[in-house]
């Protein structure tokens, strides 16, 4: 069952001379319970297709669907995206005042669940991801990876059903990229959609499908059959 | 050799016969290396020729015991002191490949890139997959890790290239 679906998506920043045509046509598709990874170099249109997949971007021309829903007719695409959507990125903006624990908490309290409700979800997906032991400690307490975690963490509370991760491993060490991914695959194989934007074909490899990005568009995809030379 | 010191450190640990030998072997480096009972007993004659093992008697299944000599622990020790060098390892066929489409002219090199990168992309999957589905301890997972690091040094590679292609175009 599709969960996103982009169908012909084009995204043109800026106009005229300098307009950059970020993405020229894409069509891709997530499934439930799928795993699917964008590759590419820098500069391919890789953030742009995760934010427009997000809504928190809206497409030139094409369309967007997540779940039933036409971005393009949604009154209120914040609610949305708060409801079901969970958003990692590299620079991780965990709140330095706010334990690992609240930070997960707050986008629940912001969508007006009582506290001690939101703490509950908050532990509960802190305990799914084998970071219980992180809840009362403060961002500048946690290692790079374990902050990445926590994040992880607060993009995943409350029962949202899609994931976006924009490298999500940014620079942190092989050993802890590969938990990262660990987190987000058992996520995928619980029934969320999940895309991965990536350079790292060793945290590619995670996906079910991979698909290569080049200059907008997409080149190929794993899932494709291909004759190999003998 | 890899099999044969592999067997020696294997023996290290305690007498053994062949077929154990075997089996322990496959599983450290997580049936990556498959051995057949042929090849090890094969090993372990001439690491008896060599003075490395020796035999000792036959359990009660009639499979003799070997055992590791003070000579054999010095050759282990020996070679886990010194570094692989890779100076004479067999030309790639890939790098062979690209070369001759770059200078071949004709041939539509970013087509080779993107079909290559895909069937990289798609062992890097299964090895991933493997390396999940792990079962036998630390050292299988680093068998897989370096295939894995492998692999995504050759996708590295490729995408290297297509953007000093693109560049020369
Ligand atoms: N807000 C923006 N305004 C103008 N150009 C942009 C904007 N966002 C992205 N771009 C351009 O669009 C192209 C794709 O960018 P991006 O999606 O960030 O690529 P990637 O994430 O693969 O590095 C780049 O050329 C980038 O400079
Ligand atoms: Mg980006």
């Amino acid at each position: 069952m599709t969960f996103v679906r982009l169908a012909e998506v084009a995204r043109v920043h800026g106009e005229g001379a300098t307009a950059v045509h970020a993405l020229k046509g894409v069509s891709l598709e997530v499934d439930v319970g799928e795993l699917v990874a964008v590759m590419g170099p820098s500069g391919s249109g890789k953030s742009t297709l995760l934010n427009l997949a997000g809504g928190l971007d809206r497409p030139t021309s094409g369309t967007v669907h997540i779940g039933e829903q036409d971005l393009a007719t949604m009154r209120d695409l914040a609610a949305l995206r708060r409801r079901s959507v969970g958003f990692v990125f590299q620079d991780l903006n965990l709140i330095t005042s706010l334990t690992a624990a609240e930070n997960v908490m707050l986008p629940r309290e912001l969508d007006g669940l009582r506290s001690s409700l939101a703490r509950k979800e908050a532990m509960a997906v802190l305990a799914e991801i084998d970071a219980e032991y992180l809840a009362d400690r403060f961002p500048d307490e946690l290692s790079g990876g374990q902050r990445q975690r926590v994040a992880i963490a607060r993009a995943l509370v409350g029962e949202r059903r899609l994931l976006l991760a924009d490298e999500p491993t940014g620079a942190l060490d092989t050993r802890t990229g590969d938990e990262i991914l660990q987190t987000l695959r058992a996520r995928s194989d619980a029934g969320a959609a999940v895309l991965l934007v990536t350079h790292e074909p060793r945290y590619a490899a995670w996906a079910d499908r991979v698909v290569f990005l080049r200059d907008g568009m997409i080149t190929d995809t794993t899932d494709t059959s291909l004759v190999s030379a003998p | 050799m890899p099999v044969r010191h592999g067997l020696l450190t294997l023996l290290s640990r305690g007498p053994r016969h062949g077929y154990q030998l075997r089996v322990e072997f496959e599983a450290s480096t997580g049936a990556t290396w498959p051995l057949n009972i042929g090849q090890v007993y094969t090993t372990l004659s001439r690491l008896e020729r060599d003075g490395l093992v020796k035999p000792g008697e036959s359990d009660e299944q009639g499979r003799v015991v070997y055992t590791i000599t003070a000579a054999g622990r010095e050759e282990m020790v020996r070679w886990f002191s010194t570094p692989v060098i890779h100076s004479d390892r067999p030309r790639d066929e890939l790098v062979i490949k690209l070369a001759m489409a770059v200078a071949a002219k004709k041939v539509d090199v970013a087509e080779v890139i993107h079909k290559q990168r895909t069937a990289t992309m798609r062992a890097l999957q299964q090895l991933t997959r493997a390396k999940r589905a792990a079962t036998e301890g630390a050292a299988q997972r680093l068998v897989l890790d370096s295939m894995i690091f492998q692999a995504e040094a050759e996708q590295r590679w490729l995408d290297h290239c297509e953007a000093v292609l693109k560049e020369e175009r």
